[in-house]
């Protein structure tokens, strides 16, 4: 159906795809697996006409293709859903549904009521419930996401590609879409796959292709491959090089962090916990399950509703970030572009800024200590940026990484809270964070982690919590930490999903 | 690594950008100085920089909000505004000029405070805000004076716009000590770095600790009083209160920090380039002047500039 | 009619919440207009009324047009200025291109505004620049032409402002044509939706296959062409190409359209909302008239009118 060869895509300072060669074929679900920055989204792109690749040819139905704009990739029957949801908020789930291709009177207006109808029929043909009038902005994530499959069915789609789906709909959704999956394979549409999460891929694809720094590693049939082998294939090393040995802390002493009650509605209803010095302590969960929330709340950046919290002892009682920072709190949030760095400005006032009145003099901000402190910072991360004055935005997303960790470790003394401290950073700087996060917890911080990579959470904690619609829902420990058991906690209570672990 | 060996080319790029505008200020001094032989003089160069105080003042101002992603479009009704102010104390002694400068200050920065409410409380977009505003103080002026201003000013009020302090014009003295102080603010207080960091990224300002609205609402309260202030420079300038002192001094600062460099979108830019952005935007004045085009054609020449800097910048900035 | 029904017909025709507020502004005005002034409520005011909005109705469309696609125009006053100049001036010279002008003037029109959209586009400069440089730009060549009100049109031309249908007045028909249109447009084609579309969500957009540049440089032109047709219309009233007519509009302009409930950032709202904003501050400023308010208080009344808008319509996270 779809096939690549040698395509190459360079971005200003990245080459994010470096003669890849991939192909896939009708009635197959193909996936597509590879690590943060592997250029899976690169090439996903690229088949649908967004980005424009370098060299190589593209084949798509049999034919030598080049399309310019997604219209056109479109058009052919390509139809892409991304992790971003591409939906107009302010517009009906019908009008989303046949965005660009609605029905029609004879008068050339648009036929509303055939439209709601259609809409309907697709929606109760996924098995959903929902009100096509209703607006996008109203609606849940999971919702959307159904919306957003719903778009495909629309039309005559020859190739769909999912873009981590899974990442946010629940185990009962998951499995209504693998049904739909498979009933689409059935039909004779070819589907590309794309998921970090291993079982999932055992339980639905037929083929799989790694991708590993922007190259082709291997193209081979699920049932040929064991998990251990695809890790392999994925990473390029063992586990065990990756996550630096756990150390277990001493939990006689006081926790550094206790959280009671925690109330801050709508996303979290009642979460409490204990944090011990130098203790990793994950947390873990589906996307929307409330993490980030928490971590907000307990940061003070949100309101909180009800609950007590405390750090070293000290009740935090008028929660804000800046009273967070005084007690010793850091909070690396998880949207580095969006909450994290100043982009437009220049590494050390980027590392400082938690902390000016460390720099204030009477006559203004002490420049040469500023410097120094951030010259420090960067020799400590060993960040590759040229001279503290340099811009942030000309940094790769790893060392834009460690500048947040260079910002936080020197703000905070006590507790640092990561939210998915290594999206977008590729597998060098991966390993780097890993070890520095190792390093923070052996020099007696608190360290708590939210993740959605599962391995991660797995590699790295010494403890998880689990959380489900804004409530922890379990707690693992120790040698129990796997992610399977995780799973189950953070999807439908009742049973364990249908995917299994080989 | 890869990273930075392409970050060269960035680099120049937006060096490039930097370098334009010193290169067109002193093109522009050259082109007057060709025309026109005495544009050189220290006599005429005065007579510029005296015209050009009062905007360069409402100039800075609008700076501050910029680099916190504002934009203040009642700057120039202020200015009027302030003006007629300055009249309704019908002050005849030269005492009297403290207090109308306190009284200035006072209602601008309630002004200022107002701007930064509704767009930091309210989540009011900038541009509507001051617009608003401007309308609101307009309404009020036009009311108070009825269509045209009474009341008098003292005597002391031309020595603002034409006098000299051992033979410095009084209005480019006053100019000094603002910059000065407000570089200081800005460039080395710890205070403007939180206005870098707030325009740069309000959400994680708001993350690291900073009170992002309060910043915000005081770069406001700053453009507001600068202009203010302005106002009373530029009558006792022009010499005379009209209910339209200072009228398309909003755009004409937009322009001139635009011109300097200063970012829209905010946390880029410094008091430097937004100075000679205000100083370009005069000279250009002058040099169509010099060419006998007619004073409109400054129009058109405003115009075309604007959209080709800030598209020079706006390509420079793109990741 | 109990509130459930009333509840009813806002899901039934999906009525906006600011169409609601639009809607009880403009009961609450004729009321006290009833109340305050006995010149107010009569027909013939009615019919005035509708005559002299339709110059503020149309700028406001190409507004809400181009407001929907996220950006903003700020050159609308200058163009409906080098309209009126240029026509009553090249009518005075030939009279007998009259109506030829006119379609020359609303070409014109949508040519300025082509070209602030493809500067939009082409450089990524914030539309409040590019615009605010074209409208300098214009008033600039506008002035260098005329200082002074210039040039004449036939008398007959004065029907497209003043002539009546009845007793309705013909203008004020233009002007509903062109909303309900509007409306037809946006509500009932694709290419409309594409506006809200583009607005919303410019990426999706780009992504879902929609040509978001053509949609960008549509709404612009079309902004173009209605400040043309409001220029058309001052010529008609006044008959002289003033270089002054279209200062007050540009800024005009944009409160109807916040009044109705489309925010800035774009993608939302619905256009008979910007007509109700029209008539109500038309109507408004009527009866202030009548009650002897002076134009300067309408002046702080309708920014009041615009922070009250901006701030009762929450608007999450978009600003412009």
């Amino acid at each position: 159906m779809i096939k690549l060869e040698r395509i190459s895509k360079g971005f200003p300072g990245v080459k994010s795809l470096d003669d890849v060669d991939f192909e896939a074929s009708a009635g197959e679900i193909h996936a597509l697996l590879g690590e943060n920055g592997a250029g899976k989204s690169t090439l996903i792109k690229t088949i649908a006409g967004v980005y424009i690749a370098d060299n190589g040819v593209i084949y798509f139905d049999g034919k030598k293709c080049r399309w310019s704009s997604p219209k056109q990739a479109k058009d052919s029957g390509i139809h892409v859903i991304y992790q971003e949801l591409m939906l107009f908020p302010e517009l009906s789930i019908a009008e989303n549904i046949f965005v660009g291709s609605a029905p029609l009177t004879r008068l050339g207006t648009i036929n509303y009521r055939l439209m709601y109808e259609r809409a309907d029929e697709i929606l109760n043909k996924l098995g959903h419930k929902l009100d096509p009038k209703s607006l996008i902005k109203d609606l849940s994530i999971a919702d959307q996401q159904m919306v957003e499959i719903a778009k495909s069915l629309v039309g005559d789609v020859k190739l769909l590609v999912l873009d981590e789906p899974t990442a946010v709909i629940s185990g009962r959704e998951s499995e209504i879409l693998f049904d739909r999956m498979k009933i689409l394979r059935n039909e004779g549409i070819c589907i590309i796959y794309i998921s970090h999460r291993l079982e999932e891929i055992f339980s639905i694809a037929d083929r799989v292709t790694v991708l590993k720094d922007g190259k082709f590693v291997g193209c081979h049939k699920v049932k040929e491959l064991s998990h251990d082998l695809l890790v392999g294939m994925m990473v390029g090393r063992e586990l065990s090089d990756i996550f630096p040995k756990k150390k277990f802390p001493s939990f006689e002493a006081a926790p550094v962090l206790t959280v009671r009650n925690l109330l801050a509605l709508p996303k979290v209803k009642d979460v409490s916990f204990d944090l011990y010095a130098g203790e990793i302590l994950g947390l873990a969960g589906l996307v929307g399950a409330g993490r980030s929330e928490v971590a907000h709340a307990v940061f003070g950046s949100t309101t909180r509703s009800d609950g007590a919290v405390t750090l070293g002892g000290v009740p935090l009682d008028v929660p804000s970030p800046r009273e967070s920072i005084d007690q010793g709190l850091g909070f690396l949030t998880e949207d580095r572009k969006g909450e994290g760095l100043m982009m437009l400005l220049d590494a050390s006032v980027n590392i400082t800024a938690p902390m000016l009145s460390e720099f204030t003099t009477i006559i203004g901000l002490d420049r040469s200590r500023e410097k120094q402190a951030a010259e420090d910072e960067i020799r400590r991360y060993r960040i590759a940026v040229p001279y503290p004055g340099f811009d942030v935005n000309k940094l790769s997303g790893g060392n834009q990484q460690k500048i947040l960790f260079g910002r936080w470790t020197r703000a905070c003394r006590r507790v640092l809270i990561l939210d998915e401290p290594t999206r977008g950073v590729d597998v060098g700087a991966k390993v780097e964070i890993y070890e520095i996060i190792r390093k923070l917890a052996d020099e007696g911080l608190g360290i708590l982690v939210i993740s959605s990579d599962l391995p991660e959470i797995v590699g790295l904690c010494t403890r998880v919590l689990v959380m489900r619609e804004g409530q922890i829902t379990g707690e693992v420990n120790g040698t129990d930490i796997n992610e399977e058991l995780i799973m189950k906690y953070a999807t439908a209570a009742k049973k364990a999903p249908s995917v299994s672990v080989t | 690594m890869n990273a930075i060996s392409s970050v060269g080319i960035l680099r120049t790029n937006f060096q490039f950008c930097q370098v334009i505008i010193p290169l067109a200020l002193f093109g522009l001094i050259a082109v007057a100085t060709i025309l026109k032989p005495s544009f050189l003089s220290l006599n005429n160069i005065q007579d510029i920089l005296t015209q050009a105080a009062p905007l360069a003042l409402v100039v800075l101002g609008q700076a501050f909000v910029i680099l916190v992603r504002g934009l203040d479009l009642s700057v120039a009704s202020l200015m009027a505004s302030s003006a007629v102010l300055a009249t309704a104390f019908n002050a005849t002694s030269d005492a009297m000029i403290p207090v109308i400068f306190a009284a200035t200050v006072l209602v601008s920065a309630c002004v200022g405070l107002i701007n930064g409410m509704l767009v930091t409380k309210r989540n009011v977009s900038p541009f509507l805000a001051t617009l608003a505003m401007m309308i609101v103080l307009q309404g009020v002026r036009f009311y108070y004076t009825q269509g045209a201003p009474y009341g008098s000013l003292p005597e002391g009020f031309r020595f603002l716009g034409v006098g000299r302090i051992a033979g410095i014009p009084v209005n480019i003295c006053a100019f000094c000590v603002c910059f000065c102080f407000l570089c200081w603010l800005l460039h080395k207080s710890s205070f403007g770095r939180m206005i870098y960091i707030t325009g740069g990224n309000p959400t994680s300002a708001k993350l690291v600790g900073i009170n992002a609205d309060r910043v915000t609402i005081f770069c406001y309260v700053i453009s507001s009083v600068m202009a203010g202030i302005a106002g009373l420079f530029l009558v006792g300038f022009v010499g005379t209160v009209d209910n339209w002192v200072g009228r398309g001094y909003e755009i004409d600062a937009i322009v001139a920090c635009v011109l300097g460099g200063i970012m829209l979108t905010g946390g880029k830019g410094t008091l430097w380039g937004a100075a000679t952005g205000a100083l370009i935007l005069i000279l250009i004045f002058n040099v169509v002047i010099i060419l006998g085009l007619p004073v409109q054609a400054q129009l058109i020449i405003k115009g075309i500039i604007i959209i080709v800097i800030a598209a020079l910048f706006s390509r420079a900035n793109e990741p | 009619m109990d509130l459930s029904r009333i509840g009813y017909f806002v899901r039934r025709f999906s009525l906006d919440p600011s169409l609601i507020i639009v809607i009880v502004l403009l009961v609450v005005v004729v009321t006290a207009g009833f109340l305050l002034s006995d010149r107010f409520g009569t027909m013939r005011n009615f019919m005035n009324v509708l005559e002299q909005a339709s110059g503020l109705g149309y700028a406001s469309i190409g507004q809400a047009l181009v407001v929907i696609v996220g950006g903003i125009d700020l050159s609308i006053g200058s163009v409906v200025t080098a309209s009126t100049v240029l026509m009553a001036a090249v009518v005075n010279v030939h009279p007998a291109l009259m109506i030829p002008m006119i379609f020359g003037t609303l070409f014109f029109g949508v040519v300025i505004g082509f070209v602030n959209g493809y500067v939009t586009i082409k450089t990524g400069v914030h539309p409040l620049i590019v615009t605010l440089g074209t409208a300098s730009i214009l008033n600039g060549t506008v002035l260098i032409y005329t200082l002074q009100p210039t040039g004449s049109v036939p008398y007959w031309f004065e029907e497209f402002s003043y002539g009546r249908i009845g007793n309705v007045p013909i203008s004020g028909i233009v002007m509903l044509i062109c909303f309900l249109l509007v409306w037809v447009f946006l509500r009932y084609f694709q290419a409309g939706r594409a506006l809200y579309a583009v607005g919303g969500n410019p990426e999706a957009a780009h992504l879902s296959g929609i040509r978001s540049n053509r949609v960008i440089l549509f709404a612009y032109s079309a902004s173009g062409f209605f400040a043309a047709l409001a220029g058309a219309y001052f010529v008609s009233r006044t008959g002289v190409g003033d270089p002054r007519v279209g200062d007050p509009i540009t800024l005009a302009s944009i409160t109807p359209v916040i009044l109705g409930g489309l925010i800035l950032g774009g993608g939302k709202g619905n256009i008979l909302g910007v007509c109700l904003g029209v008539i109500l501050i038309s109507l408004l400023s009527n009866l202030l008239n009548y009650m002897n308010v002076s134009t300067f208080i309408q002046w702080v009344i309708q920014g009041l009118i615009i922070i009250v808008a901006v701030s009762v319509y929450v608007h999450k996270g978009k600003k412009l």
